[in-house]
């Protein structure tokens, strides 16, 4: 009776040890719950990217459902997923950049405001331009506040300015229909 | 070649020394241990097996300067830990917190401990058990004892 109990016991624990790393292959270490989840939207002020007298608050989001892409022309990843968010625009998605940059921190370039904008105005016409318009994040203030750890990544912000969703990495149209899409819907009051 | 290899030794360990980020200044040298201290305990969001002292993500960099700028504003280490907690999560600093899903982390090897201690002491019970011999068998181990002799 003993003697098979030391035999199973050592058994099951590794069944158990083996189930639990089993798991750990599929799953994503970067996968981790936003802390901003269903909270306002911080508050900031920030300049346009192209008319930097501009500027927007909070506020700017009241209203209407917004998707919040996090991008910058240096990020290749943001590249690749500019075609389809400018797809999602056409189906009638607003859509706003929160322009991420390095290059005007002396930290890891130099360049001057007006080479960024004529970089984007580039990448935006050779790629598609979803952007209802950019909010130039100077010093990476509010990405910070956001919780944002690079670029690309893109955020769901109700009517009243609070934050639904938050994805890190490119937006596809698996990530729209498995992760967005539910939600976009039920926000527009329109389940399909 | 004593005296060279002292020498270089000297060298080396002042390269060391002047190695440390003269970047952020600091009012108090108080202030700085904390920099640094917080820089070695938060963890970057980006390159998760690294510190945000061992990281040159960008992201590594900003947090870096918010940590220098909220010391600087003289926060307490709680007060910046939590600031960073608010935005990334408990993920962001090395100490999980104790909750009803992290609590394992504690109790799994202490349950490790006991159950083994356990498994010690029922086994000690049959191994003190008194053997019993008959008067052929104890006549056979004397025997064998006197042999050895």
């Amino acid at each position: 009776m003993k003697k098979w109990l030391v035999f199973l016991l050592p058994l099951l624990a590794f069944g158990v040890l083996l189930i639990f790393l089993f798991q750990g292959l599929f799953s994503d270490p970067r996968e981790h719950k936003s802390s901003l989840l269903e909270q306002p939207m911080p508050a900031f002020v920030l300049p346009d990217l192209m008319q930097p007298e501009r500027e927007y608050t909070q506020d700017v989001f009241a209203g209407k459902v917004t998707l919040l892409n996090v991008w910058g022309v240096w990020c290749i990843t943001c590249a690749i997923e500019l075609p389809y968010l400018t797809q999602l625009q056409q189906e009638g998605k607003h859509i706003v950049g929160l322009y991420y940059d390095q290059d005007i921190d002396p930290d890891f370039g130099l360049k001057t405001v007006a080479r960024v904008q004529q970089e984007v105005t580039q990448k935006l016409a050779q790629l598609g331009n979803p952007y209802a318009y950019n909010i130039f994040d100077v010093k990476r203030n509010l990405s910070l506040d956001l919780g944002v750890t690079g670029a690309p990544e893109t955020f769901l912000i109700d009517q009243q300015g609070h934050i639904r969703l938050h994805h890190i990495g490119d937006l596809n149209p698996r990530v729209w229909r498995n992760k967005f899409e539910p939600v976009y819907q039920s926000l527009m009051g329109q389940p399909e | 070649m004593k005296l060279l290899t002292i020498f270089s030794l000297l060298i080396l360990f002042a390269g060391g020394v002047s190695a440390t980020e003269d970047k952020y200044q600091f009012d108090t040298e108080a202030q700085q241990n904390l920099f640094f201290e917080l820089s070695k305990e938060l963890r970057c969001p980006k390159c998760q097996n690294q510190n945000l002292a061992d990281s040159d993500a960008m992201i590594a960099a900003d947090l870096k300067r918010k940590v220098h700028d909220l010391v600087k504003e003289g926060q307490s280490k709680e007060q910046v830990i939590a600031y960073m907690k608010q935005r990334y999560g408990d993920f962001v600093y090395y100490q999980p917190p104790v909750n009803s899903m992290t609590i394992w982390l504690w109790l799994l090897p202490a349950l490790f401990v006991l159950s083994g201690l356990l498994w010690l002491l029922m086994n000690r019970k049959n191994t003190n058990a008194d053997v019993k011999l008959d008067s052929a068998q104890q006549k056979k181990v004397d025997e064998l004892l006197e042999r050895d002799e």
